[in-house]
């Protein structure tokens, strides 16, 4: 298998190879980092704290080392100030001083030649006695055996001088000091109101030595040790006497200690200058409480501005004495070390972390490029076993031997192949088998069509006809088989014709003339009914194609998936049925109106043969009052014919208002019942009465009157005089059911559905119109209603008339129109 | 900590007031010897024993409680170390206070060992009184001593090893001559010094 680019059809795609090693290369990179960075941030952590606890420890033992060194120096000096010469001397000046009898001139003149550096009085304080003795002690004469003044305190002491209890220079050294001191703050310090107090003077600029020095003042007690007489006042250079102390410790190549008072001016330095300030005034603060410690600063001190560690110690006995008092100013030491160096190691450490881990990194990429490779290239073969499964083109089995999971897939790939083999080996052959089941079913299908008898064709979408059976071959004489042939042009047909076909075919064969035409001809059209109805004006599901005439029927045909359906076409030949049909049709007219004339003709003849007659009669007849009677006799003749014209042009539009109204359809039948008596003999009919209350209909009438008229009259007429006429109302779900029941002889089952057949009887000649059931149904039909008549045969017949309650006044809470009155009917009798 | 300052500064208001009010005494004294008059051994004993009284209250009231609380120690460099003076400080830097407040009186802490020299006696007066004071502790040494042709009348009473913390500084400090103090040696004695002009 070789390594297509098959595997990653998008240029922007990664490959599995470069996911692993991608996601090796995070596994291992982000630890590495990670780690390097906690490692780097402690070690430093630790690197700063425990250089912070080395440079103060040794920052406090500078201190104490120093300490030693000033508190030495001062007890040397303390030594000058407690001899006793000095001290008798110096009590004699006092003395002196208070003796009233004492002259000042000699003084200020000693004073004055001083000042102009007189010879003999510079000689006067620097040869006399007490001046012998302090170049004695300074040569160390006095000092115990063992002890000399070390060579680098003699050197560092500038001046050494004795002023007495006025401030006034009694002896000196060298010639260097001013004559009076009582104003200098050492000197009043020093003397501190006779109480004496040492003072060391804080480091300044001295330019009689020109140099950085420091002071220690001395007060010399008296030999009482009760009070100051004199102060001894030691100048001495601060750069050569803390030098040797301060520039002998160092570490590394920049780590040194420092002396800076309090307000950091720098005391002695291997680096800066005594004298100079720190270069970064806000770090005084930090490194001079009266504590020793290490600080962490942002700036070293000495010009650098990064991040350091300090550590610092305040010289504890120095501090004390320092200008007068603690609070005036103390020093302290000072120990730093450049960062750069401090944190070496750490970056040494790091640089040699990033060069392992760089090859770290190396070798992760490169294990991962010869893992990526070991696990890819199974999954590539298996990948492209699939695409040849899945073309049907895999016949080898799968080469994997990797051992694991991998060659499980691949074996199991080889067996998914051998099954999907066989799988559609079988497929094959069933499809094989289904397939001559369809065209065994197509040619049975085409068979059957072509035995019937009745032209079918079916249509695509696109007016293309895609078969025709025999019978349409024959009736249109085909011959040539189709070839995409037009509907039209297999039929000739008016473009009229053609249009409504094609709105048909359109609307998917919803033809509008489903209806049975020729069922719906077989009845003979009511003559007086108005053409209200909505009739199709006159369209038919025919065709007239020749001579021949076509009762045609579309039907759909469903077909595959995704295709239009197709459009059957039934084409019937019912020229034959047609014409009989319309003979039919004109029989029955004919019937009908031969009916209706012999009817209107015997209807009128009896009233106008008796007009006839009276005429005769009046032409003859003197007595007045007797053609009074004959002219009352023409008029009631004349009103009978007009009531016959009336009943059969059904006119009853003498309705004082054609608007319904709501009245109880038992006071209608009651009336109907009452005008029904006058006209007909009823006298030996028992009538029975079961209403169901004041049930209201919203109806004229009138006209529902005169129907019941008919209806009873029916009755009347079929009892023959004698039997039982039975009426009843019953109320059921909004409508109400009035029963016109008679005992006479019922309607035989062949005339029962011509009953209601306009001019239809089964009375004699002259006896009744045919039109009675007739009108009675138009009226009930006008009000929502219906008449039903049931029958049976010798047992009488039941003319059931339906109308809607009117529910708008039913409502009102009549009580006869509850359920229970229904259902208990209250019977009642008349004769 | 403010109870500490206020307790020191009361006791340090309290000694002033005790001395100033023997020095007054002492200067009405010398002003109408005809009508009052009082000795310097009398006025050295009373400033005596208000030091004696100052210094035991101190030692045993503030520094051995707070001490024993854990609360405050008492160190030799109490300024830096923000604690307590030591008993023997106290009483050095109140004689201070008084020698400053120029009133003449004065006194100090003279040791047979002292820690540092400034403590060791000064005169050979002073020298010889504490050598009688090693062998009788209990009476004070007076006499008049002169400095120049100023004369003062000057009392030496013994001190002893009053607390824990003076046996235990003297002992280990690094400067001490002597570190074999016990409790209640004498360990030198309190130069009480009066002016006589």
């Amino acid at each position: 298998m070789t390594t297509t680019p098959t595997s990653s059809p998008a240029g922007a795609r990664w490959g599995l190879k470069t996911k692993v090693i991608l996601s090796m290369l995070l596994v291992g990179i982000i630890p590495l980092v990670v780690g390097l960075g906690m490692a780097f941030w402690q070690g430093s952590q630790e690197i700063r704290e425990i250089s912070g606890e080395s440079f103060e420890a040794l920052a406090t033992e500078a201190a104490r080392k120093l300490d030693l060194l000033v508190v030495e120096e001062i007890s040397h000096t303390a030594r000058i100030a407690h001899d006793p010469t000095i001290i008798r001397e110096l009590e004699r000046r006092r003395d002196a001083s208070r003796d009233p009898k004492r002259s000042t001139s000699a003084l200020a003149d000693l004073e004055q030649r001083w000042t102009e550096r007189d010879p003999a009085a510079i000689e006067s304080l620097t040869e006399n006695t007490l001046s012998a003795l302090l170049h004695e002690y300074y040569a160390g004469v006095y000092s115990p055996p063992g002890q000399l003044l070390p060579q680098v305190v003699r050197a560092s002491t500038k001046m050494l001088f004795l002023t007495d209890v006025q401030g006034v220079l009694v002896a000196t050294m060298t010639d260097h000091p001013a004559f009076r001191h009582n104003d200098t703050p050492w000197w009043q310090g020093a003397f501190n109101k006779a109480v004496g107090k040492l003072y060391i003077e804080d480091i300044r600029f001295d330019d009689r030595v020109n140099t950085y020095v420091f002071t220690i003042s001395l007060p010399i007690m008296d030999s009482l040790r009760y009070e100051a007489v004199g102060v001894l006042h030691h100048v001495i250079d601060a750069k050569e006497f803390f030098s040797p102390s301060t520039h002998a410790i160092r570490f590394g190549k920049t780590g040194h200690v420092m002396l800076i008072d309090s307000s950091g001016i720098v005391i002695s330095c291997p680096i800066l200058p005594t004298g100079v300030p720190l270069s970064d005034r806000n770090l005084t603060p930090l490194v001079t409480p009266q504590h020793h410690g290490w600080v962490e600063a942002s700036s070293d001190g000495h010009g650098g501005q990064s991040t350091s560690v300090i550590g610092f110690a305040p010289l504890p006995e120095t501090s004390r004495a320092t200008n007068g008092s603690i609070d005036n100013g103390s020093w302290h030491t000072f120990v730093w070390q450049s960062s750069d160096e401090l944190f070496a190691p750490i970056q040494h450490l790091l640089t040699w972390v990033m060069v392992f881990g760089a090859v770290a990194i190396m070798l992760l990429v490169s294990l991962g490029y010869v893992a990526a490779g070991r696990i890819v290239t199974p999954v590539r073969q298996l990948q492209q076993a699939a695409q040849a499964i899945g073309r049907g083109e895999l016949q080898t089995p799968i080469q994997i031997h990797t051992g694991d999971e991998l060659e499980d897939l691949a074996r199991e790939f080889t067996r998914m192949n051998a099954q999907l083999k066989a799988a559609f080996a079988g497929l094959t052959d069933q499809v094989k088998l289904k397939t001559q089941e369809v065209q065994v079913l197509q040619q049975s299908t085409d068979q059957i069509l072509d035995a019937v008898p009745t032209p079918i064709l079916l249509i695509d979408a696109h007016h293309v006809v895609r078969y025709i059976n025999q019978a349409t071959r024959e009736a249109f004489a085909i011959q040539e088989p189709l070839s995409n042939a037009s509907l039209f042009s297999i039929l000739s047909l008016d473009q009229d014709v053609q249009k409504q076909l094609q709105a048909e075919f359109q609307m998917n064969g919803n033809t509008a003339a489903t209806m049975p035409d020729i069922e719906r001809q077989t009845v003979p059209r009511d003559p007086l009914q108005p053409h209200t109805d909505h009739e199709p004006a006159g369209h038919r599901s025919e065709l007239t194609i020749g001579s021949r005439i076509y009762h045609y029927q579309w039907f759909r045909l469903p077909t595959k998936l995704g295709e239009e359906d197709s459009i059957g076409l039934v084409l019937r030949d019912i020229t034959d049925e047609s014409r009989l049909q319309d003979k039919l049709v004109q029989a029955e007219k004919m019937g009908s109106l031969g009916v209706l004339t012999a009817g209107i003709g015997h209807e009128l003849n009896n009233p106008l043969f008796g007009i006839i007659g009276l005429g005769e009669i009046l032409q003859d007849e003197q007595d007045l009052e007797h053609m009074r009677s004959c002219a009352r006799d023409i008029v009631a003749h004349g009103r009978r014919m007009a009531t016959i014209i009336r009943d059969f042009t059904g006119v009853t539009d003498r309705e004082a208002s054609d608007t319904p109204v709501s009245v109880p359809v038992e006071e209608v039948l009651d009336k109907a019942l009452a005008t029904a008596q006058t006209s007909v003999d009823m006298k030996d009919i028992v009538i029975h009465k079961t209403y169901a209350g004041n049930t209201p209909v919203s109806v004229l009438p009138d006209q529902l009157r005169q129907a019941f008229v008919n209806l009873l009259t029916n009755a009347a007429h079929a009892m023959k005089g004698t039997g039982t006429l039975t009426l009843s109302t019953v109320v059921s779900n909004h409508t109400v059911t009035t029963t016109i029941a008679d005992s006479g002889p019922g309607i035989s089952k062949q005339h029962l559905t011509k009953v209601f057949d306009p001019f239809f009887t089964t009375k004699e000649q002259g006896e009744g119109s045919g039109l009675g059931l007739t009108v009675a149904r138009r009226i009930v039909r006008k009000f929502g209603g219906d008449i039903r008549i049931e029958c049976v045969e010798d047992r009488g017949a039941a003319c059931h008339v339906m109308l809607p309650i009117n529910t708008s006044t039913s409502s009102t809470g009549d009580p006869w129109t509850t359920s229970a009155s229904r259902s208990k009917p209250q019977p009642s009798h008349s004769s | 900590m403010d109870y500490l300052r206020f307790a020191f500064q009361a006791t340090t208001v309290a000694f002033l007031l005790g001395g100033f009010w023997t020095v007054a005494a002492l200067h009405a004294a010398k002003e109408s010897p005809a009508t009052i008059s009082i000795s310097p051994e009398k006025v050295a004993d009373y400033i005596h024993a208000i030091l004696e009284a100052d210094r035991t209250f101190y030692t045993s009231h503030i520094v051995n409680r707070l001490q024993e609380k854990g609360i405050l120690a008492s160190t030799e460099h109490w300024e830096q170390d923000n604690t307590l003076p030591l008993p023997a400080q106290f009483l050095q830097h109140s004689g201070r206070i008084v020698a400053e407040s120029g009133r003449g009186i004065r006194y100090r802490l003279i040791g047979f060992s002292p820690i540092y020299q400034r403590n060791a006696p000064a005169t050979e007066f002073e020298r010889k009184a504490l050598d009688v004071l090693r062998r009788q502790p209990d009476r004070p040494v007076t006499g008049i001593v002169s400095s120049g042709k100023k004369r003062y009348f000057q009392a030496i009473y013994s001190d002893r090893a009053v607390s824990s913390a003076c046996v235990t500084c003297h002992n280990s400090h690094p400067l001490s001559p002597k570190q074999d103090f016990k409790l209640d040696d004498v360990m030198g004695g309190i130069a009480i010094t009066i002016p006589l002009e």
